[in-house]
């Protein structure tokens, strides 16, 4: 019995776990009166499943929305001068992304493209635009994303976004895109 | 103590000047050439077109100290033209159109009232000129017993960007006079002769879901698929067979030089470092150089095709990331400025494997891909300063570099 309940309490806590922050809040309350009421609560996950459906009928409203518009929710995440690592500003984007690509982006594949800023066309500038990708792509994978819907590109310095010659201007070059794919 | 301080600091930079002393002292010591144009077809623009085509390829050959000024004379006339009097040689030229409208060029050179060497040539179209004027330059240089120009006659592949993602890969001669647009559209970049004869190259195509090298027959224009992969695919090199290929690819989004062979369209992963391996080129047939970011930083490693014996082969520098070699030479651009908020500056150095001889070749702007000719005589790079795109040739036994501007557009990558 002892372990039916606390299997069920686990349930419980891996499925409030999974959803939208708005509703946490709500759920956590009703963990509460779980744990401290009856421990057969079998109930309450399909209630939750309920609300979870809250969640997914989001997700619908979002597969109405074209491919471009929930591309246009996905932010580019930005690196260092010649850095590819993952700073907490670029871990936010990322995890954004990785709940969109899990709920309104499920049923498309994603394009990493790995960009630079303008100090070089050589292939060590292209190959340090791939390791941004990358880096981005294991942390999509960290956040369970699954790596086969993530392919990678890198465009080197080719592809600014800003041309001016300004500090401001190359952090902006220096940046992985999502782009989705059907 | 500090003036004292200041005053060796002088000093010790009017020394670092010294090379460029030494060079203008060398050039007033070349034999004097003047150009006399005795053409006898064509308009006058034409006219001031090829002969500026031809002094530029005179001074690249670096033997004389060439007279800049369009004087006119007749191809048979006994005397060269009075101001030349004084000149140690004298190039004439007649150009003229036959009934098939090819443009021929007879020439000889003058030394002493009589002629020492001359030469005709002929090619169908008026527009391709230049490559006139560089076989001239060529023979001349022949003439005078200097090392082979050879790289002189040969033409340049290079991709030019032309936007965000837009790119054109273009066929040029080394001066960037003739230019052939010869893959338009899309995203192409890191075109690469696939053979010494220049009638097939390789580039690399980013239009399709994943980087694909592609194949172009010039004469044929066709265009075929060789190999794809995911994140990145170059060719870096290619053997001078043409059978195998050096290349980037990062089959697991990891950057590592693999071996291709042509014929059984095979590779190899030669390079399984955790970081960036990258811009393998051959030193030899079973030993290559490349890039590598195993110390932290990019430099310059090589590796035996048969071994998993990886070197340094550069000492000097905290960022070097892109090389090429020609037997104990090594070229590399190295990042002379780190600074996130300002122009940076990246020179190319030379260095001897057999001493510690290092030499800067360039002094601002950024200076990259470096590219030895054939038979070493030259480097061809690129020059990036102040919004201009240039290709660039460094005489390397004569200490000179020469510029050629790009009209419009950045030059990403080339080869030659």
């Amino acid at each position: 019995m002892k372990s039916i309940v606390l299997s069920s309490v686990v349930v419980a806590l891996l499925v409030f776990g999974g959803c939208s922050s708005k509703d946490v809040a709500v759920d956590t309350e009703k963990t509460e009166t779980t744990s401290s009421a009856e421990e057969v609560k079998a109930v309450e996950t399909e209630t939750i499943a309920a609300e979870e459906s809250v969640v997914n009928s989001d997700t619908n409203s979002l597969a109405n929305m074209s491919m471009s518009d929930i591309e246009s929710k996905l932010s580019t995440v930005y690196f260092g001068f010649d850095k590819f690592s993952i700073d907490s500003d670029a871990q936010v984007q990322i995890t954004k992304a990785a709940e969109l690509g899990k709920t309104g982006a499920a049923a498309y594949n994603v394009k990493l493209e790995g960009n630079c800023d303008e100090w070089g066309s050589d292939e060590y500038n292209f190959a340090l635009g791939l390791k941004r990708a990358s880096a981005v792509k294991k942390a999509l994978i960290a956040e369970g994303i699954d790596g086969s819907r993530i392919s990678m590109v890198s465009y080197g310095e080719s592809n600014p976004t800003c041309a001016d010659k300004t500090q401001d201007c190359y952090s902006k070059n220096r940046r992985v895109d999502f782009k989705l794919l059907p | 103590m500090k003036i004292l301080f200041l005053l060796m600091l002088l000093f010790g930079l009017m020394f670092a000047g010294d090379a460029t002393i030494e060079v203008i002292k060398k050039v007033d010591a070349l034999p004097s050439i003047a150009i006399e144009d005795a053409s006898i077809s064509y308009d006058d623009t034409f006219k001031l077109q090829f002969f500026k085509s031809l002094v530029a390829d005179l001074n690249v050959i670096s033997l004389f100290n060439v007279d800049r000024y369009h004087r006119l004379t007749y191809y048979n006339a006994t005397d060269v033209v009075v101001e030349n009097k004084d000149m140690n040689y004298v190039l004439r030229y007649k150009m003229y159109e036959d009934d098939s409208t090819a443009l021929n060029i007879d020439m000889k050179i003058i030394q002493n009232d009589s002629t020492v060497f001359s030469k005709s040539y002929k090619v169908s179209r008026q527009n391709i000129y230049m490559f006139v004027s560089h076989a001239m330059a060529y023979d001349i240089n022949e003439f005078m017993g200097e090392s082979s120009v050879e790289w002189m006659k040969r033409k340049v592949i290079f991709s030019r960007i032309v936007g965000p993602k837009k790119s054109e890969i273009v066929i040029s001669d080394y001066s960037l006079a003739y230019q052939h647009v010869i893959v338009k559209g899309g995203f192409n970049l890191f075109p690469k002769w696939a053979n010494r004869a220049q009638n097939a190259f390789y580039y690399t195509s980013l239009d399709a879901a994943t980087p694909t090298l592609k194949h172009v027959n010039i004469k044929t224009l066709k265009v075929s698929s060789v190999i794809s992969s995911d994140g990145m695919m170059i060719c870096s090199d290619v053997s001078r067979d043409g059978q195998t290929l050096l290349l980037t690819m990062a089959k697991k989004g990891q950057p590592d030089i693999y071996t291709y062979n042509v014929k059984t369209k095979r590779y190899k992963r030669e390079t399984t470092y955790g970081g960036i391996d990258v811009n393998a080129q051959f030193m030899d047939k079973n030993r290559i150089i490349f890039i590598s970011s195993r110390l932290g930083y990019p430099n310059v490693f090589s590796k035996r095709l048969d071994t998993k014996e990886v070197e340094q082969m550069v000492y000097y520098g905290r960022s070097n990331s892109a090389c090429s070699s020609h037997g104990d030479y090594i070229v590399y651009k190295a990042r002379e400025t780190s600074n996130a908020f300002e122009n940076n500056t990246f020179n190319l150095h030379l260095i001897s494997l057999k001493t510690d001889f290092i030499r800067r070749l360039t002094a601002t702007g950024v200076n990259e891909f470096p590219r030895f000719s054939g038979d070493g005589d030259a480097i061809l790079f690129i020059k990036n300063y102040k919004n201009q795109s240039s290709i660039g040739i460094i005489r390397l036994n004569h200490n000179k570099n020469y510029l050629f501007p790009l009209k419009y557009g950045k030059v990403q990558s080339m080869d030659w």
